[in-house]
């Protein structure tokens, strides 16, 4: 388990420093941080429509889906594959309960009541995975959540009455209140981005509160945590409801996104894209995820062209992830804001020494 | 088996019942009431067949995977871009010469020179870091995949089988009793047949060749103990190398008989590395019976759901890994 | 559950621990055979015996970590023979372990919190402490008790190995502790670490019993009232320390032959 275990977060920070912002959050005190903030805040005014939406609105979703990972990785140890399924069964419950085009399928719900069931039962169904998963401990884990992924991406494939068969379930409507379209580019890039928001806060707060300090206390040392009078397996457990919920927060905003879901959007190669896009981030700490999901994205969007210009073939887009992903696993333990900040302290090494205690990324 | 017995008195009882039970299916002339009830005697009698080649198939695959992850502790999720490997090879080489024989050769040395090097250069240099050895098969079947895609392109190839194979037996089970008295024997292709008398055979060999030869009690001493074993002063790195060429070489094999029952795609490797993880799931992690049960068991529950309950086949399989997951989480013949 | 009064009213009640015929088999092996133990509350009593003796095996079968093949053990009159190990730590039972069991990635006084949490209500909590919670305080305390305010911000991979020997005591000491099982706490101290571990054994309150398992006899046998020799995974000899020490088979088991 080194790769989440070797690199504990914020190492570069000095304890003090961690402690003294107690009750504000502690990745969010840097001019960076708030810099991107407020980009992300302004971005329509920035960006056109596509952008907005493709790159943008596409990166804060995969990123949400991808922390839903994160945190149970992070901070519970357990590297869980299922996390794109559960976003993907929330997407499916959101377009089988509220309105779509395959109406024989779909109950026809306002969304205000298929939104919340489609997250609550996502959530549940995350959970069982969960309990069936923690049944099993470390490397077991990757190997039963990948049989729960691909066992539900073949169910929708054959499943014709609810799952809609290969084919899916098309033209999903959206919310429509207040007289806003809330699909139409500019608010639903910002309804993503408060959601994100909502997920990367609580991931942060929560990791700081006793149910998340108590399962970094599990992924460090369960026998341990027993003696000390916890429930090792209720926690974890309890840590993946947390990361099914945002998971389906994810899931919701992905059906809206593309107005449709089929077994496409769940199979097993997407849930190990949302496992590259965490490890490539950064799975110790809440901002990675989003890192790895704007990476992925832009060379999804643009590593056709890209390919092209250099005269190969447009569609080894697979090869140029999978290569990428190689090379991080092998240079880093922490993605690439691990291979940042090593590259930061190693260019203002000279100066830390002077300034020690304060040099902080 | 003895202690099973003394110590789960009752499940070796339902599971005597289920054997008892499907023997009477297989063996018995129908009576017209089941017929009525649940269809033809000779669809069930395809259905079991066809499982439990099926089965023999996954056994290639995921012992493969199990004797790997005994001794290494390393998930390689890139088993399934093997298998993949091993078909195209196959292929290609029976196209070119002509020989299905060969196929089989060529096909397990060139996945198992893949599997070499794959110890060598990439598992050797992070040992003991089982996730991130893990991760890195996932990188490496995402790469081999789109490799593979490139050099053979999105059809399907299918092995042609050998002549001398061609065609079907006609076996010593009765499907149906005619009205004149006659009975109808059940044909079944040659080919499956002889598959599934090799995987036996390969099983059993494996078995005894880790049980009763001094390089399999090495081996099997590594998988209890790797500390153990490396103080012992055995060339670790050398038992190391040997049994991921043998693993990933199964995996090769297993692809030409998949490229032979069914056909080769892309996506293939996705479902037979799904398929090796449910089998070792269920049979046990790192164990050669387990692996071997793990795969009759989902194969019959494939091909019995695919004939019996169509759109929810899928949900048996996984059904039948929740149920041993809750009763027995190591899978049902580990050791732990 | 919150309180961190010591709860006298359960001192009266029979024994604190009582183990009856307790059988710890791995395999065809026994680590333990048929140990029959009594330890009154407050009680201090020292386990002594050669490695492999069945000393650490003794702690697991108690506190849950591998429960006994056979035998019941009983904790303030309740059966705890089939809890699992959380359960018996929520009704007081406390241990240290030979190896420092800590989270290496927390910092000291998270390490100490989620202690004083695990016995409390709100383990689940996903709300974070406040400034003024009375965990945190408590936790405070006990850092102060073992002497580790200094360091009580840094991460416990940074700590020196007897100062991580000492934060293994403060985690057994969270909560309202009855019974503590202290393995080998003294390994690998300084001198003047075993002074100052003397110190805090003596000094922990009357209703508080514990086990120690050490083998360090300047320590053992100034901190405990009792003595419980074992041997091949049997008890051997039962007494007070004087006696043992004067006893000749121990001498010879033990004393004499036996150094480890």
């Amino acid at each position: 388990m080194s790769l989440v275990q070797g690199a504990h977060p914020q190492t570069s920070q000095p304890p003090a420093a961690q402690r003294a912002t107690f009750m504000t959050l502690p990745e969010f005190n840097t001019p960076a941080a708030w810099l991107a903030a407020v980009i992300l805040v302004i971005m329509p005014l920035i960006a056109n429509g596509f952008f907005l939406i493709e790159i943008f609105a596409t990166t804060l979703i995969l990123g949400t889906i991808a922390l839903s990972l994160m945190f149970l990785a992070g901070y519970g140890g357990m590297v869980s594959l299922m996390q794109l399924t559960v976003a993907g069964f929330a997407a499916y419950m959101v377009a089988v309960f509220g309105m779509s085009a395959n109406t024989n399928i779909s109950l026809g719900w306002p969304w205000w009541l298929a939104t919340p069931t489609a997250l609550l039962l996502a959530t549940v169904f995350g959970t069982l995975g969960g309990a069936l998963a923690v049944r099993t401990e470390g490397i077991y884990t990757i190997m039963i959540t990948l049989a729960i992924g691909a066992a539900f991406y073949y169910f929708t494939n054959q499943n014709w009455p609810i799952f809609g068969g290969h084919t899916g379930i098309n033209t999903v409507a959206t919310p429509k209140f207040w007289g806003v379209d809330w699909r139409a580019d500019i608010p639903f890039y910002y309804v993503t981005l408060g959601v994100a928001a909502f997920c990367y806060f609580a991931v942060q707060y929560v990791s700081r509160a006793p149910f998340g300090l108590a399962l970094q206390g599990v992924r460090d040392n369960p026998r341990r945590m027993a003696a000390l009078g916890f429930n090792v397996n209720a926690h974890r457990v309890a840590a993946y409801a947390f990361a099914a919920f945002i998971a389906a927060l994810g899931g919701v905003l992905q059906v809206w996104n593309y107005r449709q879901i089929s077994p496409g959007s769940v199979s097993v190669g997407a849930c190990i894209d949302i496992l590259i896009i965490a490890v490539v981030g950064g799975i110790t700490r809440p901002v990675g995820p989003y890192i790895g999901a704007f990476i992925f994205v832009i060379l999804r969007t643009f590593a056709l062209d890209l390919l092209v210009k250099f005269g190969l073939d447009g569609n080894r887009f697979r090869l140029l992830i999978g290569l990428g992903f190689l090379a991080i696993v092998f240079w880093s333990s922490d993605g690439v804001i691990g291979l940042w900040e090593r590259w930061r302290r190693h260019t203002a090494a000279p100066e830390k020494r002077a300034a020690r205690g304060h040099g902080h990324g | 088996m003895t202690r099973f017995i003394e110590r789960h008195p009752a499940w070796a009882l339902i599971a005597l019942i289920a054997v008892a039970l499907l023997l009477w299916l297989i063996l018995a002339v129908w009576p017209p009431g089941l017929e009525e009830a649940i269809g033809r005697k000779r669809v069930f009698l395809n259905a079991v067949l066809n499982g439990i080649t099926l089965g023999a198939l996954y056994f290639l695959v995921a012992s493969g995977f199990t004797l790997i992850f005994g001794l290494m502790r390393n998930v390689n999720l890139a088993h399934g871009s093997l298998y993949l490997f091993g078909g195209y090879v196959g292929y290609a080489i029976s196209v070119w010469t002509g020989s299905w024989i060969l196929g089989f050769i060529i096909a397990f040395v060139a996945v198992a020179l893949v599997g070499i090097v794959l110890q060598i250069a990439v598992f050797r240099r992070m040992e003991g870091q089982d996730l991130r050895q893990t991760m890195v098969t996932i990188g490496l079947s995402i790469v081999f995949a789109d490799l593979m895609l490139w050099a053979f392109g999105g059809d399907f190839y299918q092995i042609q089988t050998p002549s001398w194979l061609i065609g079907p037996v006609e076996l010593p089970l009765v499907t149906a009793v005619k009205s004149s008295g006659e009975a109808v024997y059940l044909r079944y292709p040659l080919v499956r047949l002889v598959i599934f008398v090799a995987a036996i055979v390969i099983g059993i060999v494996m078995w005894l060749a880790l049980n009763r030869t001094r390089v399999g009690m090495m081996v099997r001493a590594g998988v209890d103990d790797r500390d153990m074993l490396a103080a012992t002063g055995v060339p670790i790195q050398l038992v190391f190398v040997a049994v991921f060429a043998l693993g990933a070489g199964l995996a090769g094999i297993a692809g030409v008989v998949g490229g032979t029952f069914q056909s080769i795609s892309p996506g293939e490797d996705t479902r037979f590395l799904l398929a090796s993880l449910v089998v070792v799931i269920v049979g046990g992690m790192g164990s050669i019976p387990g692996a071997a049960l793990g795969a009759v068991i989902i194969g019959l529950a494939e091909q019995l759901g695919s004939v019996y309950i169509p759109t929810y086949a899928i949900v048996v399989t996984f059904l039948i890994m929740v149920l041993v997951l809750a009763l027995r989480p190591q899978g049902l013949l580990a050791r732990r | 559950m919150d309180s961190t009064t010591p709860r006298f009213s359960a001192v009266a009640a029979g024994a604190a621990l009582e183990l009856r015929g307790v059988t710890r088999l791995f395999g065809a092996l026994a680590a333990l055979t048929d140990v029959t133990i009594t330890v009154r509350p407050g009680e201090r009593r020292a386990v002594l015996g050669s490695n492999g003796a069945g000393k650490t095996t003794l702690f697991n079968c108690v506190t849950g970590d591998f429960p006994p093949s056979s035998g019941t053990i009983r904790f303030f009159g309740e059966d705890i023979t089939h809890f699992p190990p959380y359960e018996r730590i929520r009704r007081g039972l406390r241990r240290t372990y030979q190896i420092s069991a800590l989270f290496p990635g927390l910092t000291v006084r998270d390490n100490v919190y989620l202690a004083c949490r695990g016995v409390s209500r709100g383990r689940f909590s996903p709300l974070r402490p406040g400034t003024n919670d009375a965990l945190m305080s408590a936790a405070e305390t006990l850092i102060q008790a073992v002497h580790l305010m200094p360091v009580r911000e840094q991460r416990v991979s940074e700590l020196a190995h007897g100062q991580q020997r000492q934060l293994e005591i403060a985690l057994a000491l969270a909560g309202a502790p009855r019974f503590i099982l202290f393995d080998e706490p003294a390994a690998g101290l300084s001198p003047t670490e075993r002074r100052e571990l003397i110190e805090i054994l003596t000094s922990l309150p009357a209703h508080i019993g514990y086990i120690i398992i050490e083998h360090d006899m300047d320590v053992a046998l100034r901190v405990v009232e009792s003595v419980t020799m074992m041997h091949n995974g049997r008890v051997f000899k039962e007494g007070l320390p004087h006696e043992i020490e004067a006893d000749p088979e121990v001498q010879e088991l033990y004393l004499g032959a036996g150094h480890e």
